[in-house]
């Protein structure tokens, strides 16, 4: 009889936790799945970039990114290394705070502040998504597509154990001839380094997989941020309708909050391996 | 709404934690910069490279840590999330080898 109870009690216990309603980790059931569901996307882009370590470590010549993103919008001609990268950068990560204050806003239940703040972070990541596109269409005029780029280099013939082989001397940003499609080395006859390219030099362009792996990563970094700017559109609406503040808890707010800042974590790596490194 | 004197210090703790960890992510990719422009050439691409994979990770962890709060979860969620990562240093080792390995066999046949 006693044993009875104590087995129904029991049952009843394991029903509970499967009842839901629970939260075994002190995070409701949504939050921990957005951060499962983040966990699974950063295998994805972990799965890309380490696609990228090993085509890059497989090719025997790598553009410079400091000779490759030098450009700056309205200031042509200007060479500004890594520049215009670290403004979109800068907007990424103020924006990802904006979006931290606006959580922080939630948990105070302040409407208000969580409008203003979501609105901020939205308005970075059109930004971002500006810049980014800026970029995309410079280095697409320059000629980088996913089967060219000019960001090549150049050997000289020399004689190597009575053999004459071709011997790589420097790299150099060719230049993109509109109008018959090919790649001529700069007209001033000169390399990245300032150094004057010889006569009897080849020129080679650079590998195609640099411009299928940047467009490809970047891009879909980008869908990642498009995805994010309208999510926080929907919350920014749901919040100016009040519809959190009738429910008693922001908790959207910081679950989409999540994946925003998931946005800026990737970044830091595709900034790392696409442009630092 | 009944903020306590004990949830305003904590808001205002939090508030100032997040700040921080803004301008020492603002400052680290200054730097990150910064080096990457000056770094002379006869000190090699080895060293760098570090650096650059150290500050990223310091990045990462801000973002991580403080932005998606994880700090603040309990030890079973973090680690739960962040076990599994772990595989991820091999998959790179591994990837990386082999494309050692596909760099030797182009050279070989070339």
């Amino acid at each position: 009889m006693a044993a009875d109870t104590h087995l129904e009690k029991e049952t009843e216990q394991i029903q509970d936790i499967w009842n839901g309603g629970t939260e075994p980790m002190k995070a409701s059931y949504g939050k921990l799945m957005m951060w499962y569901f983040i966990l699974s996307d950063a295998f994805t882009f972990a799965s890309f970039l380490i696609m990228y370590a090993a085509l890059r470590v497989s090719s025997e010549v790598w553009p410079d990114p400091n000779a490759v993103f030098n450009s700056f919008p309205f200031l042509h001609g200007t060479k500004l290394p890594l520049g215009f990268v670290t403004v979109m950068t800068f907007i990424l990560i103020l924006s990802s705070v904006f979006v931290v204050r606006a959580v922080q806003e939630g948990h105070r239940m302040n409407q208000k502040g969580v409008l203003v703040w979501m609105f901020l972070g939205i308005l970075g990541g059109l930004g971002f998504l500006g810049c980014q596109a800026w970029e995309w269409n410079h280095l697409i005029h320059q000629g980088m597509t996913f089967t060219s780029n000019p960001f090549g280099h150049y050997t000289v013939p020399e004689v190597v154990d009575g053999q004459t082989v071709d011997v790589f001397k420097g790299y150099v940003n060719l230049v993109h001839d509109h109008e018959t499609g090919e790649f001529n080395l700069p007209a001033d006859g000169k390399d990245n380094k300032g150094n004057v390219i010889p006569e009897n030099a080849t020129k080679h362009t650079g590998t195609y997989l640099f411009g299928c792996l940047f467009f490809f990563i970047t891009g879909f970094h980008g869908f990642h941020v498009t995805t994010g700017v309208l999510l926080n559109i929907m919350i920014w609406i749901q919040s100016a309708r009040g519809v959190y503040q009738r429910s008693g808890n922001y908790e959207m707010v910081e679950k989409v909050g999540l994946y925003w800042h998931f946005v800026d974590l990737v970044w830091v790596f595709v900034f790392l391996a696409f442009y630092l490194l | 709404m009944a903020a306590g004197h004990n949830d305003n210090a904590a808001y205002e703790k939090q508030k100032r934690a997040v700040w921080v960890a803004t301008i020492i992510m603002g400052v680290v990719t200054i730097a990150e910069v910064a080096i990457a422009l000056n770094w002379p050439e006869s000190w090699g691409r080895g060293v760098l490279n570090l650096l650059f994979i150290l500050m990223s990770a310091v990045k990462a962890v801000f973002i991580v840590g403080e932005f998606m709060h994880l700090r603040y979860e309990m030890r079973a969620m973090m680690i739960s999330i962040l076990a599994p990562c772990l595989f991820l240093i091999w998959f790179l080792i591994a990837f990386m080898m082999e494309g050692q390995s596909w760099l030797a066999l182009r050279e070989f046949w070339n």
